[in-house]
């Protein structure tokens, strides 16, 4: 038995100046797995809303994507120590009308968070909600003295 | 060969191997999208949060459109992240078609993170009415 180095087929040598016609097939074959198979990997076809959370010295920051929304249509709300996000997307084409919702909860303890100062701000798609801390919830330093 | 080139159109086209490689934009992400026929055309629209006019390009070739997207936020000095979902690498959405496309009449839109391009088809792709006499 003999071993033959696997050489890629794409990157074979005779592909690019005597046109074999199978290289079209195998591309054909690459673009079917991209476009079918591909969405059961990407975000396509999903409606969660993907979060990001940050904080710095005096605020949480919530940051969701919800591209293509109307500011009007966002509604931020804080339930029982939750953040809930919900949105709808609508699109207009020329004989129909679609309207996607998008909603997404976030565990916030309400001990750590000012609820009536609680700001909002959309730009490029983004959302993002600012919840300033509680002073009880802020770090606080101490400094202890070393005797 | 003419039979297969009929069955498949994309033999037409050069081989992938000839092609000039891509640009190196690292690690890319697949926006989200959808592509809806009309009559005279394409809508595409390609999701793309975060992405503003001056990060957004839009190329339109003879046999491929490619959307590339950079993220245009950028984290703030003194936040610290607590968790992620989202990514910040570019999106890139590249699609092929077989030269059905009036490159001259391509339109594109970006408002809120949402890019809509508007894609006609060339004449000769179109179909035509024959009137029967």
């Amino acid at each position: 038995m003999t071993l033959v180095r696997y050489t890629h087929p794409t990157l074979r040598p005779l592909a690019s100046f005597a046109r074999s016609p199978w290289t079209g097939l195998e591309s054909e074959i690459d673009r079917l797995f991209q476009s079918s198979l591909g969405d059961f990997a990407g975000t396509t076809g999903t409606r969660r809303v993907p979060v990001d959370l940050y904080e710095d010295k005096d605020n949480t920051y919530v940051r969701a994507d919800l591209p293509g929304v109307n500011r009007a249509d966002i509604a931020i709300e804080l339930v029982d120590g939750y953040l809930n996000i919900s949105a709808s997307r609508k699109t207009k084409t020329a004989d129909r009308e679609e309207t996607v919702s998008l909603t997404r909860s976030v565990s916030v303890p309400d001990a750590a968070v000012q609820a009536d100062k609680i700001t909002a701000a959309y730009e490029n798609g983004v959302l993002t909600v600012t919840l300033p801390k509680r002073e009880e919830a802020k770090p606080r330093k101490v400094t202890v003295a070393v005797k | 060969m003419s039979l297969i080139s009929s069955i498949l159109p994309s033999l037409n086209r050069p081989a992938t191997a000839t092609r000039e490689p891509a640009r190196d934009l690292g690690p890319t992400l697949k926006p989200a999208y959808e592509l809806n026929e009309t009559a005279d055309g394409f809508a595409l629209t390609v999701y793309l949060p975060g992405v503003e006019h001056s990060g957004l390009e839009l190329q339109a070739d003879a046999d491929s459109i490619t959307v590339t997207g950079r993220r245009a936020w950028k984290k703030p000095e003194g936040w610290t992240s607590l968790y992620r979902e989202s990514d910040d690498v570019t999106y890139e959405l590249v699609l092929s078609h077989d030269n059905i496309i009036d490159l001259d009449k391509v339109q594109a839109e970006l408002r809120d993170g949402v890019l809509r391009v508007a894609l006609a088809k060339t004449e000769a792709v179109k179909p035509r009415k024959i009137a029967v006499s």
